[in-house]
């Protein structure tokens, strides 16, 4: 399943905040920088985990204010979808980098289980085959283990890649 | 009968309606539903543009208003999934949703939701999901 080893490999702070030689931001630094220049990841806690070429990994943190069902303690499934969301943009970019624009196209996501009572939930996506125009992109979401998710979803997004990009 | 005072109760009472700030209306064409735009909504700071997960979450809780609406009971439906294309970027600004029921079966809803700004002809955003039922009340 995606995103099985990559969960805290990486720290959150080691990013040089500043573009390369050429003007262009290195996968990388776009990575870390994802979560943090996104407002509404920020308004929802979002807290990057992890990234590498293709794959990105964020972790919502519970909070009171996200749960769905009043009293429930779970965490709305809109929650989630805007994680996992974010998680594939994440993905991308770590795949080919913030000039490719990529804008969401669609997303199909299964809720296969409500997640724990008062459980944070990480999500994980895999962009496993991006084109000039378009990247494919499967995602899962789980509470305490990858292997139980309580969220599977298939994405594709648009890039606005330029030529030999 | 579910009538607005209902929905914006239901609203009220769940912590993720209220901190998305959404506001129900009812008119003769069922449940409007109203999101006011905010800069924690903003997905896109270069565009600018809202969030396609905030846009998602909005037409989810569209989706289920007018469940609750037509099925005329305020006890929560459970998501079991849910498609959303979107059509083009949602601007910084006021954004409606409406839903239509499709079926109703005994156990599962099938509910399409469509998102606009300026122009309910030419929306944003569109969804289809399927909910599990409350358990029919006694």
């Amino acid at each position: 399943m995606a995103g099985d080893n990559e969960t805290g490999e990486r720290e959150n702070n080691r990013a040089v905040f500043a573009p390369g030689r050429e003007g262009e931001w290195s996968a990388e630094q776009i990575a870390l920088m994802m979560v943090p220049a996104t407002p509404y990841s920020v308004a929802l806690g979002f807290r990057y985990v992890s990234s590498s070429p293709g794959r990105g990994s964020i972790l919502l943190p519970w909070r009171e204010d996200l749960v769905g069902a009043a009293g429930s303690g779970i965490l709305a499934p809109g929650a989630v979808t805007a994680l996992i969301d974010q998680t594939c943009g994440l993905a991308i970019m770590a795949y080919v980098g913030n000039l490719a624009q990529p804008a969401t196209l669609d997303l199909r996501i299964d809720h296969l289980r409500p997640a724990r009572p008062g459980a944070s939930v990480t999500a994980a996506a895999h962009c496993y085959k991006a084109t000039r125009t378009i990247a494919f992109l499967r995602s899962e979401a789980w509470d305490d283990s990858p292997d139980d998710p309580v969220a599977t979803a298939q994405a594709a997004f648009t890039l606005n890649r330029r030529e030999g990009a | 009968m579910t009538d607005a005072a209902d929905l914006n109760h239901l609203l009220a009472s769940s912590p993720f309606g209220r901190f998305m700030a959404i506001e129900a209306r009812v008119d003769e064409r069922g449940v409007l539903v109203v999101l006011p735009p905010r800069d924690s909504l903003i997905g896109n700071t270069m565009l600018p543009a809202l969030h396609g997960g905030a846009i998602a979450a909005f037409l989810e809780i569209a989706c289920l208003m007018q469940l609750a609406y037509e099925t005329d009971t305020i006890a929560p439906a459970r998501t079991i999934d849910f498609s959303v294309e979107y059509l083009r970027p949602g601007r910084p600004e006021i954004t409606y949703a409406r839903a239509k029921v499709r079926r109703i079966g005994r156990r599962v809803a099938t509910v399409h939701g469509e998102a606009w700004q300026r122009d309910e002809a030419t929306p944003v955003c569109l969804v289809q999901c399927h909910f599990r039922l409350p358990a029919a009340a006694p």
